[in-house]
């Protein structure tokens, strides 16, 4: 088990790191996501709606367009080098890969959300920073059951025709209890809500990752194994 | 493999079996309408389009029996990799798109009349616009895929993810509601309908049914036919 | 009192006929599949 863990984690540490080296993808994810929230901006009437009310569907509707593109880069890139074939045929437990995956995805998305709000802040004019830990806890949970979709389905759509095409199809539907989820945290947060309006939400997704991770993990070798 | 010894001449009668079987299946569609306009009262505050009931819910039922089917098949053919529960898992998805699709046209016109307006994120209609969603992708990947092997790997996988999906749509738009109650125009049917209501329901029900299951059955015989002819040109 | 229901059989007719309309058309879909003779693309 331990080992399994420790195997998962090298994983990933490698596809960061080769993630690290060119930063290309890093970079236009980033700038994906600040002309996202540009264009949000521009297409408001900040007479009709306030920032405040359209704040948190802005910001994870870019969370999730963002996530997306680096999702089907996560494989492409993997695809391109044949490295994937080398790590199967080692024996290396299907479900380690794909935490290792996971894990990667993770960091690749997680620096994405975490260089994005800031921006968020700045554009949208709503202050995080009294409700941050609630922001990032919400982000975390959200974020996680989204990305253990996404990673078993790009390794799936990276073997189909139309990849780019396939990937969003089929996440898509899945993202949307994670999303109803998150903007409905959100929200409350920067309204400053109590907790306990949030907490059914909370469970929600919590219950989602639980379920959704375990359940990819443990599909993970039908989709990469012959 | 079509792992199955069954003949060219097999599958074609499974097909016309299939047609058989729905085609009663739409005659018995003309009999629920003939039962819903003159043999079942009209309910008084909602007026004649309360009618549509009697087709909107028993196609969400087919929807959601499709649906289901397709989520165990799919369990089923990780465990067991028998093809014949793919051939079934992927009529099962097409057959319920077409129940899908009645469910989306006749929810949004019944809304009209009933919520006043066309459309409403209520459990039901977002639910099914979900199957939809989930129907066509699992579609597009099988599309996508060439390897019949892969392929029906593929779809299983996306079809228990699929499944274990619709609970959480579910919570979803419950917490929603929650919060955000519709606004009703005029209340829809109450749970408790009376007899000749349910007796029609029932009936449609089972019309409804009947009909997925000739689908099925001639969609499944299609595939398996198209199968065994595309192993008589690789071989001949 | 006797309240009149209102009349909005228009759309009772509009969701029959496309329900209808819905499912006789997938059955000539899979009829005309199936009366192709061979080389059909009934592959799924």
């Amino acid at each position: 088990m331990l080992s399994a863990l420790r195997l998962a984690l090298a994983i990933a540490a490698k596809d960061i790191r080769a993630e690290l080296r060119s930063k290309t993808a890093l970079l236009s994810a980033l700038v994906f996501a600040a002309l996202v929230l540009v264009v949000f901006n521009f297409a408001r009437d900040p007479t009709i709606l306030s920032p405040a009310d359209l704040a948190p569907s802005v910001l994870w509707v870019t969370f999730a367009l963002a996530a997306m593109l680096a999702l089907n880069r996560a494989f492409t890139i993997e695809r391109e080098n044949a490295a994937l074939d080398g790590l199967l045929l080692a024996p290396v437990p299907r479900e380690a890969l794909f935490l290792g995956k996971l894990v990667a995805n993770l960091a690749f998305v997680g620096t994405v959300e975490l260089v994005t709000l800031p921006l968020f802040t700045l554009f949208f004019g709503v202050s995080l920073w009294e409700v941050l830990p609630g922001i990032i806890a919400v982000t975390a949970l959200a974020t996680i059951g989204f990305v253990a979709v996404g990673t078993i389905f790009s390794a799936m759509a990276v073997r189909t025709r139309f990849a780019e095409l396939m990937l969003p199809v089929l996440l898509l539907p899945f993202m949307v209890p994670p999303l109803i989820g998150a903007v409905q945290v959100t929200s409350r947060l920067l309204a400053g809500r109590p907790l306990s309006e949030m907490l059914g939400w909370l469970r929600l997704l919590a219950l989602y990752d639980i379920v959704f991770v375990t359940l990819c993990t443990l599909a993970f070798a039908a989709v990469v194994d012959e | 493999m079509t792992g199955s010894s069954v003949s060219l001449e097999g599958a074609r009668r499974i097909v016309r079996r299939g047609l058989g079987l729905s085609a009663v299946g739409v005659a018995g569609l003309a009999g629920v309408y003939l039962l819903a306009l003159n043999f079942t009262p009209v309910e008084a505050r909602q007026g004649l389009a309360q009618k549509i009931f009697y087709v909107h819910v028993p196609a969400a039922w087919s929807a959601l029996l499709a649906f289901s089917l397709v989520g165990i098949a799919s369990m089923l053919y990780l465990w067991l990799q028998d093809p014949r529960l793919d051939r079934f898992a992927a009529a099962s998805a097409e057959v319920g798109v077409a129940f899908s699709g009645v469910m989306l046209t006749t929810g949004p016109i019944w809304a009209r009349p009933i919520w006043g307006t066309w459309w409403t994120w209520d459990a039901r209609l977002t639910l099914t616009l979900f199957l939809f969603f989930l129907f066509v992708g699992y579609l597009a990947l099988r599309a996508a895929v060439h390897d019949p092997v892969e392929r029906a790997r593929f779809s299983a996988v996306v079809g228990i993810l699929g499944m274990l999906l619709v609970p959480f749509i579910h919570l979803s738009v419950y917490l929603f509601r929650t919060l955000h109650p519709q606004p009703i125009v005029l209340k829809p049917s109450a749970p408790s309908l009376p007899p000749e209501m349910l007796r029609t329901l029932l009936i449609s029900t089972a019309v409804f049914t009947l009909i997925y299951l000739g689908f099925v059955t001639a969609r499944y015989g299609l595939a398996l036919a198209e199968e065994i002819r595309e192993e008589g040109r690789d071989a001949g | 009192m006797l309240v009149e229901p209102p009349m909005n059989g228009g759309y009772l007719i509009a969701a029959y006929t496309v329900t209808a309309v819905i499912l006789v058309g997938y059955w000539v879909r899979l009829w005309r599949k199936a009366t192709k003779s061979g080389g059909g693309k009934g592959k799924m």
